[in-house]
């Protein structure tokens, strides 16, 4: 069997007050789209975090394509954590030539990368624009081609449609489509079924820092499923 | 780290600099500032104020270069620490207050050379500032008629080029804690700290040893220095810039 682009194992790491997640176990496998879905607060961040190392785990452990985060393959790796990499003083352009070096592309290379996902976003009326002057969902584009324009094997977006407007939404599916076609594994959060998690492989619901079932992305009423879920799970905790 | 990873480090943090209206407008103000007090004080102090020519001191009242010279470094080494403190503070801080500290994870150009690129990039931002100062400070000796250089007036304006370059190295320490501190203000704080501990020790008569404060008193009354507390200078910045890496390395978003 392949190594899994993402592999997750008895990850745990709580914070004062007791939040936090508690033993997930979660893979995602290369051309898979997983989405994690999860109420506000229900540990979708705090996974992420623990992924990409800005945090540091309790115990368990993380692999990112069978390596451990020490050795992880940061330059085949694009992600979106809450805020965009977006320098307010830079262009929509230069934001994403810087973004494109940090990921290892040679100064020669990202030029012609950068147009690319200018164009794949439909990006290029704000190629010239500074970040600060543009709205939160173009900044919020421009931090999706930051992540994704050196076609990462390893792609980790939390909650990647907010501000996105119903263009913006649809361009990201297909981007997101394109690239798990191509063999990357895509690791998605969001707090209700969007359209993104829609187009996933595999549905994990999170809460309370557990993952505590899955859905089938092409059920009928998976909202409902989904909702059903998180009260049984909250009950069977309060009792 | 590796040459590749810092070279592309410097690029970034060299591209977000020069774009920054924070350093661009600091430079300015320093640069204006300092000569603008200093042209103002020297001909305040040559024209008999007394008040100002207690303030500033023997040196400051010889008229000429010694005048403007030892002016200006009293000014550089306040208001300068207090400037270098800002740029710092904002190199490292807005990465947390901009929330853009999220996409410095996960890179292969890891965060302990991002942020030696910054220290890097600041130190040659620093320079270019000193270097600029002398030569303004320079040309305001010649517009106010202070005469030639010569004398001790090369030595001085090399001393105030030193002291430029140190006061900047002084500052690391709001670096550090505007990382320890996720944000600008700790750093901007940690700036101003500094410079009254300085004021303080130097008016007690301890300032030589104290390194923040050695520098503006190697500079404006040279030879109350000693070499071996001179030598004490550098390990703030050596320590304050290992401390920022370690940070930068160990760094959680746990809060």
């Amino acid at each position: 069997m392949a190594e899994a682009r993402i592999r997750l194992h008895g990850l745990t790491r709580t914070f004062d007050g007791g939040v936090g997640v508690r033993g997930v176990d979660l893979d995602v496998g290369a051309g898979e789209i997983h989405a994690l879905v999860g109420l506000n607060g229900a540990g979708k961040s705090t996974l992420m975090r623990l992924l990409l190392g800005m945090l540091r785990q309790d115990s368990g452990t993380v692999r990112l394509d069978g390596r451990p985060l020490g050795s992880a393959p940061w330059s085949r790796l694009g992600h979106l954590i809450e805020t965009p990499l977006a320098y307010g003083e830079l262009t929509g352009r230069a934001n994403l030539m810087l973004a494109a070096r940090l990921h290892g592309v040679p100064a020669s290379a990202a030029a012609p990368m950068v147009q690319r996902v200018l164009t794949e976003l439909n990006l290029h009326p704000y190629a010239a624009i500074r970040a600060r002057r543009m709205s939160l969902g173009n900044r919020q584009r421009l931090g999706l081609a930051a992540a994704l324009q050196h076609d990462p094997d390893i792609i980790v977006l939390d909650e990647p449609t907010n501000a996105l407007d119903p263009a913006g939404v649809i361009s990201l599916r297909e981007a997101l489509v394109r690239r798990a076609a191509a063999g990357a594994g895509v690791l998605v959060s969001s707090h209700h079924l969007d359209e993104v998690a829609r187009v996933a492989d595999r549905i994990t619901v999170i809460n309370a820092g557990r993952t505590i079932g899955t859905l089938n992305p092409h059920g009928v009423d998976i909202e409902r499923e989904f909702f059903a879920l998180v009260r049984s799970d909250d009950e069977r905790t309060a009792a | 780290m590796t040459t590749t990873t810092l070279r592309a480090a410097l690029a970034v943090e060299a591209r977000k600099a020069t774009s920054a209206r924070v350093v661009t407008s600091t430079t300015i103000l320093l640069l204006v500032g300092i000569a603008v007090l200093a042209g103002a004080t020297t001909l305040a102090a040559a024209g008999g104020n007394e008040q100002l020519m207690a303030k500033l001191g023997p040196s400051a009242t010889q008229g000429g270069w010694t005048s403007l010279l030892s002016t200006a470094s009293q000014i550089t080494a306040a208001g300068g620490l207090l400037a270098f403190g800002v740029v710092l503070s904002w190199l490292f801080g807005r990465e947390f207050a901009d929330g853009t500290v999220t996409g410095l994870f996960a890179l292969p150009v890891s965060r302990p050379t991002i942020a030696l690129a910054k220290l890097i990039v600041y130190l040659l931002w620093s320079v270019g500032v000193a270097t600029l100062l002398v030569l303004m400070v320079a040309g305001l000796g010649f517009a106010t008629g202070a005469g030639p250089i010569e004398g001790t007036a090369p030595v001085a304006l090399l001393r105030l080029w030193s002291l430029t370059v140190l006061t900047a190295l002084l500052a690391v320490p709001a670096g550090w804690a505007a990382t320890i501190g996720r944000g600008l203000l700790p750093g901007i704080a940690t700036a101003i700290a500094i410079l009254a501990a300085a004021q303080i020790l130097v008016v007690a008569g301890t300032g030589g040893w104290f390194p923040f404060a050695a520098p503006a008193l190697w500079t404006i009354f040279p030879g109350t220095v000693s070499a071996s507390q001179m030598a004490l200078v550098p390990l703030v910045p050596l320590t304050f810039g290992f401390l920022v890496l370690h940070a930068w390395h160990r760094l959680q978003l746990d809060r």
